[in-house]
């Protein structure tokens, strides 16, 4: 078990023009679960392999523990790695597989079955275990994937996307499996998903990354209630935060005619460069038909039982002040909600606004 | 090559239950066509076969009469009793024995040295990082267009100078590594050798060694099979350099087989015979690893 500390890591792939990770410092703790989330191509992956010495660091350090293993292979670092497509030895048993790594650390014949025995009781493979790969399901190839990393009893686990190859439904299962054993087994995980339910609902933190730069690394509430920018505040949450930039009046910021509120220290710091305001809100934080408020127009309401969502756009969308004209989402009750067409009014409850600089994209608290 | 032996009949059988047992349903559904073989590709495998075994056979049958038997018109279609009475002739003219067993020294150790060295280059070439990687395989590519009979005078002079003349390294050594093979084995592994199979050895803390052993190696033995089977050949039937090189004291097959019925008229009957023993062997190799051998072209089809 050990701390994991990325210090000003960076990486930049030959003939590329900036870096696929830059100046990244994380410092993970003894024992605990740390997702790495973003868009496609963020250098999730990148830093992962980083990590685990697959791919050089061009500047800044990494350390497992007190040890500084920026320079050393994969094989002095005592990590385990799952795979997005799993990498099993196609040649070899379940049981060959899992216990690989050990025949390489020259662990004994007996202690590496009874090891295999343990981790495959764990994940439900006894059955498998004379089976070649090839013979075995999405689903157990990814538990045997698990299992070859267990069994190493490694100071660190990392895991580029283990799910991404299962359905839907397994996906779900899995993730609640994942993440009890980690909590059972009290391992450093770091884990790379692009999907931002899996790190909300996996990690003890989220680090969430935009084109190789760390944007927020914070617990998934904290992430959710206090985003650090723009970008994860529309990355974090599904439906997405609604985020508008208009012109910043007295009181508020000026939306399709009306003018939304917002307090006055935050108002005068958001808008003293360029005399615009960025406002964010959660699609639950609204309170539709409450009088005077920004009016818009509903042109979808999509049912899902539990809530409705509507997609709905500014009403008097006359002055040219709005620059992100993209929909407005809402999540409402689905009993009340209005009907296509209908023109209401929407009110942010105050403590759910978010504040942003539009020219630095940068939370204003 | 033991452990070659089940998985690749597992894979060849496997299929060929299912497309039988499925072949009656789609007849009757009249949507066989595909997979029943008609008469006319039956007449043209048939042809394909005859013409493929004549040789063999006419070699047997020549074999087995005496020299003017031969040469008569029409000549004989039916196998004879004189074949071992020419085969003892054959054995008397030229040390035969001797001769298959240098073959099966030369071409056994040229077959294991080819795939060995081939494996390691074409996995050097296919999947590591080095300065000078594109240069390299161009250059061993390049040698493939260098003719043979260009380097025989060198060859010869070299071997001269190690006193090797008549020795088997003198047809060994030279032959130990073919351009042909590090390509062949570095195409095989650029696609069927995913980048994640030797990162997961390299996390797991295998040493390079040990990932060809143990990852590279199994993965690469369909390619393996192929490229061990073409160099055999290729070394059993090899004529040019080893009559250089080897005299009829210390003969290959195929260098025996020139000195055999070199009498003022060619005794086509003793050549007959001498040829069948030289290419026993072979077919013992094909009838023995076939299975095996289609096996593993077919495996690496699949999978590759
Ligand atoms: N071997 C490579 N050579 C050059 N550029 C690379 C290489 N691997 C990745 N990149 C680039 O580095 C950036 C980060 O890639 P990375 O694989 O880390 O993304 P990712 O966050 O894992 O994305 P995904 O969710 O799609 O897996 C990308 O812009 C990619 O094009
Ligand atoms: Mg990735």
């Amino acid at each position: 078990m050990a701390t994991v500390t990325f210090e000003q890591a960076t990486r930049i792939y030959p003939r590329a023009d900036r870096p696929a990770v830059d100046t990244l410092d994380l410092a993970i703790g003894d024992g605990e679960l740390l997702v790495l989330v973003g868009p496609s191509g963020c250098g999730k992956s990148t830093s992962l392999r980083m990590l685990a010495g697959l791919e050089e660091v061009d500047a800044g350090s990494i350390r497992i523990g007190d040890r500084d293993v920026t320079d050393s292979p994969p094989k002095d670092r005592d990590i385990a790695m799952v795979f997005q497509n799993y990498a099993l030895y196609p040649h070899m048993t379940v049981a060959e597989n899992m216990g690989f790594a050990l025949r390489i650390a020259g662990v004994g014949k007996a202690d590496i079955g009874r090891r295999v025995a343990e981790a495959a009781r764990i994940l439900d493979l006894e059955p498998y275990l004379a089976r070649r790969p090839k013979a075995l399901s999405g689903g157990q190839r990814q538990r045997v994937a698990m299992g070859r990393a267990i069994v190493r009893q490694p100071q660190v686990f990392l895991m580029d996307e283990p799910l991404s190859n299962l359905d839907a439904k397994l996906r779900v299962q899995t993730r609640t499996q994942i993440a009890a054993l980690q909590r059972r087994l009290v391992v450093t995980t770091v884990y790379v998903t692009h999907d931002q339910v899996e790190a909300m609902t996996m990690g003890d933190r989220v680090a969430v990354l935009k084109d190789g730069v760390l944007q927020q690394c914070d617990a998934p509430g904290t992430l959710y209630d206090r985003p650090a920018n723009t970008f994860v505040a529309g990355f974090i949450g599904s439906p997405a935060m609604n985020v508008v930039t208009g012109p910043g009046v007295d009181g508020g910021v000026r939306l399709g005619g009306a003018v939304l509120p917002v307090p006055r220290e935050r108002l005068a710091r958001a808008s003293a460069g360029s005399g615009r305001i960025t406002v964010g809100f959660r699609p639950e934080a609204v309170d539709l038909r409450a009088g005077d408020g920004v009016p818009v127009v509903v042109d979808v309401v999509e049912q899902l039982g539990s809530d409705a969502c509507l997609y709905a756009t500014l009403g008097a969308a006359d002055d040219g002040d709005v620059l992100h004209t993209a929909d407005l989402v809402v999540r409402t009750e689905p009993r009340s909600a209005p009907a296509v067409g209908e023109p209401v009014t929407l009110r942010v409850r105050e403590d759910h606004l978010h504040v942003f600089d539009p020219v630095t994209q940068l939370r204003v608290d | 090559m033991t452990t070659l032996a089940t998985p690749p009949e597992e894979s060849v059988d496997a299929p060929a239950r299912t497309v039988a047992s499925a072949a009656p349903r789609r007849r009757r559904r009249r949507a066989g066509r595909v997979t029943a073989a008609g008469p006319l590709t039956y007449l043209l495998l048939a042809l394909t076969t005859l013409v493929s075994v004549f040789p063999l056979y006419w070699t047997m049958v020549a074999g087995s009469h005496t020299n003017a038997e031969i040469a008569a018109t029409p000549p004989p279609f039916l196998p004879d009793a004189d074949l071992f009475t020419n085969i003892g002739r054959a054995m008397e003219e030229a040390p035969i024995g001797l001769a298959i067993v240098n073959s099966v020294v030369v071409a056994g150790c040229i077959t294991v040295g080819t795939v060995l060295c081939c494996t390691l280059a074409g996995f050097a070439f296919a999947k590591l990082r080095f300065r000078g990687n594109g240069v390299l395989l161009g250059l061993v590519i390049g040698t493939m267009m260098v003719p043979t009979q260009l380097a025989i005078i060198p060859l010869f002079i070299l071997i001269a100078e190690l006193q090797w003349v008549d020795h088997l390294q003198a047809v060994v050594l030279p032959t130990l590594v073919s351009a042909f093979g590090v390509f062949f084995m570095r195409q095989f592994l650029t696609q069927a050798l995913p980048d994640e199979l030797l990162e997961a050895g390299r996390v797991d803390g295998a040493s390079t060694w040990r990932i060809f052993w143990s990852i590279v190696v199994p993965v690469a033995r369909p390619a393996m099979a192929v490229l061990a089977m073409l160099t055999f050949l290729t070394a059993w039937n090899d004529f040019f350099w080893p009559i250089i090189a080897l005299t009829t004291n210390n003969p290959t097959v195929q260098v025996a087989l020139a000195g055999l019925g070199g009498g003022y008229v060619p005794d086509r009957a003793v050549i007959m015979a001498g040829t069948l023993v030289g290419t026993l062997p072979v077919l013992v190799v094909f009838v023995v690893l076939g299975k095996q051998i289609v096996g593993g072209i077919m495996q690496g089809a699949v999978k590759g």
